[in-house]
């Protein structure tokens, strides 16, 4: 299968000023700075496939982003050797834009002032689109991303989910073999969260387009990607497919049930175990009780969600009821832990 | 051969677009227009008040070769291509720091030449509405300008002066990839601009000594000779200050090409 990126002990250290507190400290700094050698990357080795989507996982500071600027050209590693779509990214950084795309969500390719369309034409004109071909993918693209009302709206008056939306669309104008995606749902209502995650998905599945993320959303990788690398002190700490992963780590949902009834909630424990359940199904576990709210820890590996829900408003009247996915921190905890524990220190 | 003027032609057409999506977005700035243009019409009413007392009111009068129509309009010139000017490096600095820069990095279009095309359109634009403000006062105060070949000859020249300007800025700007601040240096940048350019006094005025100082630097090929060309032109003197701001340009350019190549190689994105 054809490779869309390869890294060999890719890494990336950043040399850090170290200050002293106070203003000696700040004078000791002008005229004898102490540095600090910081590892952001440790020598990952890393090999997607084209057409794959990827997700890149870790906590704060584990060197997501980074990796993602290396393979993209915009860092150059002090490690180790890369190829993205068959070049080395800090070399021919030009030459590489043409065969990817990039969505950082914190950071804008939209003018502010101007309607999208005005960037698109730029973006047209940038990548040196034939303008027809550039026509008529603009076209499919507004109407897939359903971006027609806002193509003539200035940015700045448009919301969050509507700029990501139109961000993404600008990023696939091109035809990119490979995106890039560094947070690209963060700050996102659901259900634009999930609009974006279906066009990905779909251009994917259309035009082979290899996706390589970033998130801390655990719904992006599940709903997103086939395969998930976790990383963690810049080191690759787990590379498994996401189905795997999902029967192993996803399947835990906290669940919120809001009872209708006006119990005393100081027995609402009490009544919870007497008319719910006794004993406690298997992979359901009582988490905690905050007035008339219950948390419920379920592992859906080793229970049923409609038999749950059946058996939980045939046991009382249900006022609100959230289902929740475990946070991303929560899932790279757990694999931390499971690594340790597995071999001493993790890889 | 061809090869190289695809390329530069390619370049070229992408400049372009940038200077068009910059000369539009600065539609939108339409108090920084009139807040600009009211500050060059304070600015001409107190040097054309100074110079007046200078010249003690005598329109004949010649101090170092200028009238004082000449010195009201040369004012008009240099002021136009100065306040004309995007702060370009403020906008470098910030995009190293916030980490905006790895947006623009990856496209397939230079970093600078962004930057330049982004300073052209939006400068540009400004330039024009300064000029016609300025030219309007110093028209209602001290007349027009000299007729002739000088103010068709400053409009290329001023283009010339502000690529010079914004060569210069952009060194500074660039800096930011080894220095956490270049507003100090930027500051000193624009003094040395203002005095070594001649913004406020005609290089001709200054003592001897400075004269000789100032031909060696490029701030006079930014300012001072398009705006003296305006209103004194001589043929002869075209051909030598086209020819200096070229080469301050091609030298200035391999400068912040330097620069960038150096920087990007060591360059730390910020923001996650």
């Amino acid at each position: 299968m054809k490779l869309a990126l390869e890294t060999r002990a890719l890494g990336k250290t950043f040399k850090v000023k170290e200050k002293q507190a106070g203003l000696r400290g700040s004078l000791k700094s002008l005229f004898a700075p102490q540095w600090k050698e910081k590892t952001a990357v440790d020598r990952i080795d890393l090999s997607v496939s084209a057409g794959e989507t990827v997700a890149l996982l870790g906590p704060n500071g584990a060197g997501k982003s980074t990796t993602i600027k290396m393979l993209t050209g915009i860092l150059h590693p002090t490690a180790g050797e890369a190829t993205v779509a068959g070049l080395v990214p800090w070399r021919e950084r030009t030459k590489l834009a043409y065969r990817i795309g990039t969505v950082f969500g914190q950071k804008s390719q939209l003018w502010y002032h101007l309607p999208p369309v005005d960037t698109f034409e730029l973006i047209s004109r940038v990548y040196e689109l034939d303008r027809v071909d550039y026509a008529r993918r603009r076209d499919r693209l507004v109407e897939r991303f359903e971006l027609g009302p806002y193509m003539h709206t200035p940015v700045r008056k448009l919301s969050l989910g509507e700029r990501m939306r139109c961000e993404i669309a600008a990023s696939f104008l091109h035809r990119p073999q490979i995106l890039f995606l560094d947070e690209p749902t963060l700050g996102l209502d659901v259900v634009v969260k999930e609009r974006i995650r279906e066009i990905i998905r779909e251009r994917n599945r259309e035009e082979e387009t290899t996706v390589f993320l970033t998130s801390h959303d655990a719904g992006d990788v599940e709903r997103l990607c086939s395969r998930a690398i976790v990383i963690h002190h810049g080191g690759v700490l787990l590379d498994r497919p996401v189905a795997l992963l999902r029967r192993e780590l996803l399947s835990g949902k906290t669940i919120t049930v809001t009872l209708a009834d006006a119990e005393d909630p100081a027995s609402v424990a009490e009544w919870f175990g007497r008319r719910a359940w006794s004993p406690m199904p298997e992979g359901v576990e009582l988490a905690a009780i905050e007035g008339r709210r219950i948390r419920l820890a379920i592992d859906l590996a080793r229970t049923d969600m409609n038999e749950l829900l059946a058996s939980l408003t045939q046991a009382a009247r249900i006022a609100d009821l959230t289902v929740e996915d475990p946070t991303l921190e929560d899932i790279i905890k757990h694999i931390y832990g499971m690594e340790k524990t597995k071999g001493g220190e993790p890889t | 051969m061809n090869r190289t003027y695809g390329y530069i032609s390619v370049a070229g057409r992408k400049q372009l677009a940038v200077v068009r999506i910059a000369l539009r977005q600065q539609w939108a700035y339409k108090t920084d227009f009139l807040l600009r243009a009211c500050l060059l019409l304070l600015l001409l009413y107190v040097l054309g008040q100074l110079y007046g007392a200078a010249y003690a009111g005598d329109y004949d009068r010649a101090i170092g070769g200028f009238t004082l129509r000449q010195v009201v309009w040369y004012l008009v010139f240099t002021e136009a291509i100065t306040m004309a000017g995007p702060p370009v490096g403020a906008r470098i600095e910030e995009e190293v720091k916030n980490g905006d820069i790895a947006v623009r990095l990856t496209r397939p279009l230079s970093y600078v030449g962004f930057h330049y095309g982004s300073y052209m359109g939006e400068g540009v634009l400004r330039f024009i509405v300064l000029l016609v403000a300025g030219g309007m006062v110093a028209w209602l105060t001290v007349g027009p300008p000299a007729l002739g070949y000088g103010p068709i000859a400053y409009l290329p020249l001023a283009l010339l002066g502000l690529t010079l300007s914004f060569l210069m800025t952009a060194a500074v700007g660039l800096c930011a990839f080894w220095v956490e601040e270049t507003r100090g240096l930027e500051f000193v940048l624009q003094k040395l601009t203002f005095t070594a350019g001649g913004l406020l006094i005609p290089i001709d005025l200054m003592p001897e000594w400075l004269q000789r100082v100032c031909a060696w630097l490029p701030f006079q090929a930014a300012l001072y000779l398009p705006a003296r060309l305006g209103v004194r032109f001589d043929g002869q003197e075209l051909l030598r200050a086209c020819s200096l701001q070229l080469a301050w340009i091609a030298a200035l350019s391999l400068l912040v090409a330097f620069i960038f190549r150096r920087g990007a190689g060591k360059l730390h994105v910020n923001g996650g």
